[in-house]
């Protein structure tokens, strides 16, 4: 393999890893911190990349707003899905969350399908042109998504330091101390709810100038999230991060030489990682076998 | 309810179910024979639940019975019934090999594997020509009993029949056994089952490859009904809906939950066909509501035991409390 397709492939990963950075840790706040399965994540990430096409390429604003559009629509239907749904299903626990979020996920694939056509919307390239380095080109597009993706793992960091941040992570920690500090765990709750279907909004965002908006990215995604959840070890935000891009690069990789079997060979990583570090990369081997 | 009572709501069902050929179209019929082949997977969901595992690679297993049949069934010209065992012992052999490594981990460790394989054998029967990529095997011969071929409605719905009153017979042997009571146990705590002794691993194990089994077999039906095994029917979502089942037909009814949960669901879309292609949103709108009334599942607003979320509503708590004292 030569330097250039090397680099090239480590560009898609880094990209792709990006992105499923962006929607894992969403995914493993909620998990966290509400106990959620959210299966609804991938719609969210979709409808996120669906709210942008609509700013940009259909009304013409210009691309920033429509990032900001993705984010404050998807913290709004976060919300919502907290109050209307969620909410009410809290207390009778893990599964009957997990079934509402997939019921709900159906309902957005299928509103989603009814109202854009099932082929992928187009929206036009951000940035044009190039970057080349001795020969090697890199389309500028792609690097920024990476740059879109690591702002906001920055944000995402520095927002976990502020004090609803810093509540967040105590209620993750034990919801009845969290509570006896003064801690309102059900305006946790929405919050937490916001965030991540928030970040979901903007990795959709970001990557619709390059791959385009199509209905079955939320479902494409998942499995990768579920993959990312697996590598980081479940409920660690940094090591999330890190297994993001490590899939994403492996992938990218693997796709070079298996072709479409590419997620056979992450999931093979997985399960040779499950021998030596039972609790994902950064997570604590579990002590005793099962919950 | 006594028991003489439950026994004679068994038999009356068993009648009604018997004589369903004769009262029905072939149209419902067929909806009938999914109806079974779902129960029998929301059967193999709840019987894992028992030990506090959810199971995501239902589809998977499926698919492995499946294909297994419908290859050695196309390719080798096997018997319809020899099939069967081949598919129960490839399901197990895979099985043991890939939850070795995912049980011991715990419960997130085996939901995501589960997931995982779901996707993977998707992938590996679509993208390998061998298994008859993503149109799916061609037309496969029809299973025969003694030169009888089984190939009518009647006849298949039967089948099934047949499998599922195995099943379930084999599944109440189960949980009224031994192992079933350890079962129990580490389903109420992992911790204290580990502390009276049980081995936690081992009987998680038991209970998943037991699964495996019946998963298997509900394969091989797939392919007595269906005449082409293609990798759609075993996607990913296809595998999470399948939780709806026993969630919906109440979570701590192992035998007849999944059993109400898949004739439910499996009915619902048919009610909302008028709709066109907005009926999978009023269907996710319908199961919504039905879990959010109804948290202990349907069965359960019928059991004294359960104490419904809507208890606390004047006019719903004297309906509730006259179901009580009945």
């Amino acid at each position: 393999m030569n330097f250039g397709l090397f680099l090239q492939l480590l560009v898609n990963g880094l990209m792709s890893g990006g992105i499923y950075a962006t929607v894992a840790s969403g995914f493993t706040l909620i998990l966290g911190i509400m106990q959620v399965f959210n299966f609804a994540q991938g719609q969210f990430y979709m409808l996120g990349a669906f709210v942008t096409f609509g700013i940009t390429a259909s009304l013409g604003l210009p691309y920033p707003v429509g990032v900001l559009a993705a984010l404050v629509a998807m913290l709004i239907l976060g919300v919502l899905f907290h109050f209307a749904v969620i909410q009410w299903t809290l207390r009778h626990g893990f599964f009957h969350t997990m079934l509402v979020t997939v019921a709900f996920g159906n309902l957005i694939g299928q509103a989603s399908l009814i109202t854009f056509a099932s082929q992928q919307q187009v929206v036009p390239p951000v940035i044009h042109g190039t970057l080349n380095i001795n020969g090697i080109t890199i389309s500028n597009g792609k690097l920024l998504v990476i740059a879109g993706a690591l702002i906001v793992m920055v944000a995402l960091y520095y927002f976990m330091k502020t004090k609803i941040g810093t509540a967040m992570m105590a209620s993750a920690e034990n919801k009845d101390v969290a509570g006896l500090q003064g801690i309102n765990a059900n305006r946790i709750f929405w919050v937490t709810m916001a965030v991540g279907s928030g970040l979901c909004g903007i990795a959709g965002a970001l990557i619709v100038p390059v791959l385009g908006a199509s209905n079955t990215m939320g479902l494409d995604i998942f499995p990768r999230v579920m993959l990312v959840i697996l590598i980081g070890g479940t409920g660690s935000m940094s090591g999330a991060l890190l297994a993001a891009f490590l899939v994403g690069i492996i992938e990218s990789f693997a796709f070079q030489y298996v072709g479409t079997l590419n997620l056979l060979v992450v999931f093979a990583f997985a399960a040779v990682l499950m021998f030596f570090r039972p609790g994902g990369l950064l997570g604590k081997p579990l002590p005793i076998p099962g919950d | 309810m006594s028991k003489t009572a439950k026994l004679t709501l068994l038999g009356i069902l068993f009648l009604i179910l018997m004589a369903a050929p004769w009262m029905l179209n072939s149209y419902v019929l067929q909806i009938l024979i999914l109806t079974i082949t779902y129960s029998m997977l929301g059967l193999a969901f709840a019987f894992t639940l028992k030990v506090g595992l959810p199971r995501f690679d239902i589809a998977g297993w499926w698919a492995v019975g499946a294909y297994t049949s419908a290859l050695l069934m196309q390719k080798a010209h096997l018997s319809f019934w020899l099939t069967i065992p081949a598919g129960i012992i490839i399901a197990v052999a895979l099985g043991w090999l890939i939850f070795s490594v995912a049980i011991p981990r715990g419960m997130m460790v085996f939901l995501l594997f589960g997931m995982v394989i779901v996707l993977a054998v998707e992938q590996i029967v679509g993208s390998v020509s061998f298994f008859g990529g993503w149109g799916g095997t061609g037309m496969l011969p029809h299973p025969t009993i003694a030169g009888y071929t089984i190939i009518k409605k009647p006849d298949l719905y039967y089948m099934g029949l047949f499998f599922l009153i195995v099943n379930i017979l084999i599944y109440y042997l189960l949980y009224n056994s031994k192992i079933g009571r350890a079962w129990n146990a580490i389903g109420s705590s992992v911790k204290l089952a580990n502390s009276v002794g049980i081995n936690v691993v081992r009987y998680r194990m038991a209970n998943v490859l037991i699964g495996n089994v019946f998963l298997a077999v509900a394969g091989s039906y797939f392919v007595a009904y269906s005449s082409v095994v293609a990798p759609s029917t075993f996607s990913f979502p296809n595998s999470v809906n399948i939780m709806m089942y026993v969630v919906i037909g109440g979570i701590s009814y192992s035998l007849f939950g999944p059993l109400v949960g898949a004739a439910i669901i499996t009915f619902i879309p048919e009610y909302f066909r008028i709709a066109k292609e907005k009926e999978p949103i009023f269907t996710a709108i319908a199961i919504i509501l039905i879990i959010i009334l109804m948290p202990a599942g349907v069965i359960g607003i019928f059991d004294r035991r359960a104490i419904p979320w809507f208890k606390r509503v004047r006019w719903l708590s004297w309906f509730t409390n006259k179901a009580k004292e009945s």
